[in-house]
């Protein structure tokens, strides 16, 4: 048996982030989440690695591409930017996704607080 | 830069007006002035070094921006005019929904395209929120309200969320020869119809105007 203390997890927001995009992006009718510029630099390289730095803290916010996450005293804020299929009534997705978004973060263990969506754009599906 | 700042010629003319007019040919003054011809001549040099570099950066494949560089940053800016402004559709302790402007006039125009003989222009959307709607008039329901502001007579038969009451202006031209009266009307219906199914909320007034005639 190893004398190595075990470290324990820390869900992050960047994790919360995570999950809220791939759970928003798994839901029907949602296209994408919205770029934004803060995202799009991170891309590039040199400020990737500020973002790596940057992980999320527990108690910090994580922002990429069309989501932002924040922990705070345990609960998890979440918000979302994304373009809906217009096949699909947008205020029933964006209500989906809030639930399984909410979903997804009880799951972690954290409290699921409120899950702010704006509809940015409604395309239809190409 | 104070204005008596500007470098100037003996003559009087700044050098700033020769460099912006150094690609045109030069004026009766600058033929006939010798400071004038001296100071085209040097900036002539310098002119064409530098749109020999312009150019140069132009054809250079290892300055041109990847495709996907350009596409993402052209999303990014489409984007960000989406964020500008927003209306919130419902609010609960679980969070907020909101929709962009740009999103709400998306579903406007294309509602448009189905009626022949109208190209939609500038759209703007104003909110009243229901609760304004209400003091105004106690008695009535949201829903009732809803309707009321806006011909009662009309049925759509689309149920919805009643959310925010919406102002639509529309702009548009009509097509020459067309019934105007019976085409707005179309319009309307079209848009009324449209908004709760696209967006899941009543439409609330929709405003035309016909600004502009086009030939077919």
């Amino acid at each position: 048996m190893s004398d190595q203390p075990l470290n324990g997890k820390v869900v992050t927001s960047q994790l919360i982030a995570s999950l809220a995009a791939r759970t928003a992006l798994e839901t029907p009718g949602v296209l994408r989440l919205e770029p934004t510029i803060t995202g799009f630099v991170a891309r590039l390289g040199p400020a990737a690695l500020q973002n790596l730095r940057n992980a999320g803290s527990q108690n910090g916010t994580y922002r990429h591409d069309g989501v932002a996450a924040t922990i705070s005293d345990g609960t998890a804020h979440v918000r979302l930017d994304i373009a809906t299929d217009i096949a699909y009534v947008a205020l029933n997705v964006a209500e989906a996704v809030q639930q399984r978004v909410r979903e997804s973060i009880s799951h972690t263990g954290l409290t699921p607080g409120p899950v702010d969506i704006c509809i940015l754009a409604i395309e239809p599906r190409s | 830069m104070a204005l008596g700042d500007i470098p100037r010629l003996g003559c009087g003319r700044s050098i700033d007006r020769i460099w912006a007019t150094i690609d045109q040919p030069p004026t009766a003054h600058e033929q006939q002035c010798e400071q004038c011809q001296t100071a085209r001549a040097r900036l002539s040099g310098l002119n064409e070094a530098t749109r020999s570099l312009r150019e140069s950066d132009l054809r250079n494949p290892s300055l041109k921006a990847h495709p996907g560089v350009t596409n993402a940053i052209m999303d990014i800016a489409r984007a960000e005019i989406r964020r500008s402004k927003r209306i919130r559709l419902h609010s609960t302790v679980n969070g907020t929904t909101e929709i962009s402007e740009q999103a709400l006039s998306s579903i406007i125009r294309f509602a448009a395209t189905a009626v022949p003989g109208i190209h939609s222009r500038r759209c703007r959307i104003e909110v009243r929120s229901t609760a304004d709607n209400l003091s105004a008039t106690d008695n009535l329901s949201a829903t009732d309200n809803l309707s009321a502001t806006d011909n009662p007579s009309e049925n759509t038969g689309t149920t919805a969320s009643t959310g925010p009451h919406l102002i639509v202006n529309l702009r548009v031209a009509a097509a020459t020869g067309i019934d105007i009266p019976r085409t707005v009307d179309a319009l309307r219906h079209q848009i009324r119809n449209a908004i709760p199914a696209g967006v899941g909320i009543t439409a609330g007034t929709i405003n035309i105007t016909v600004e502009d005639l086009y030939d077919v």
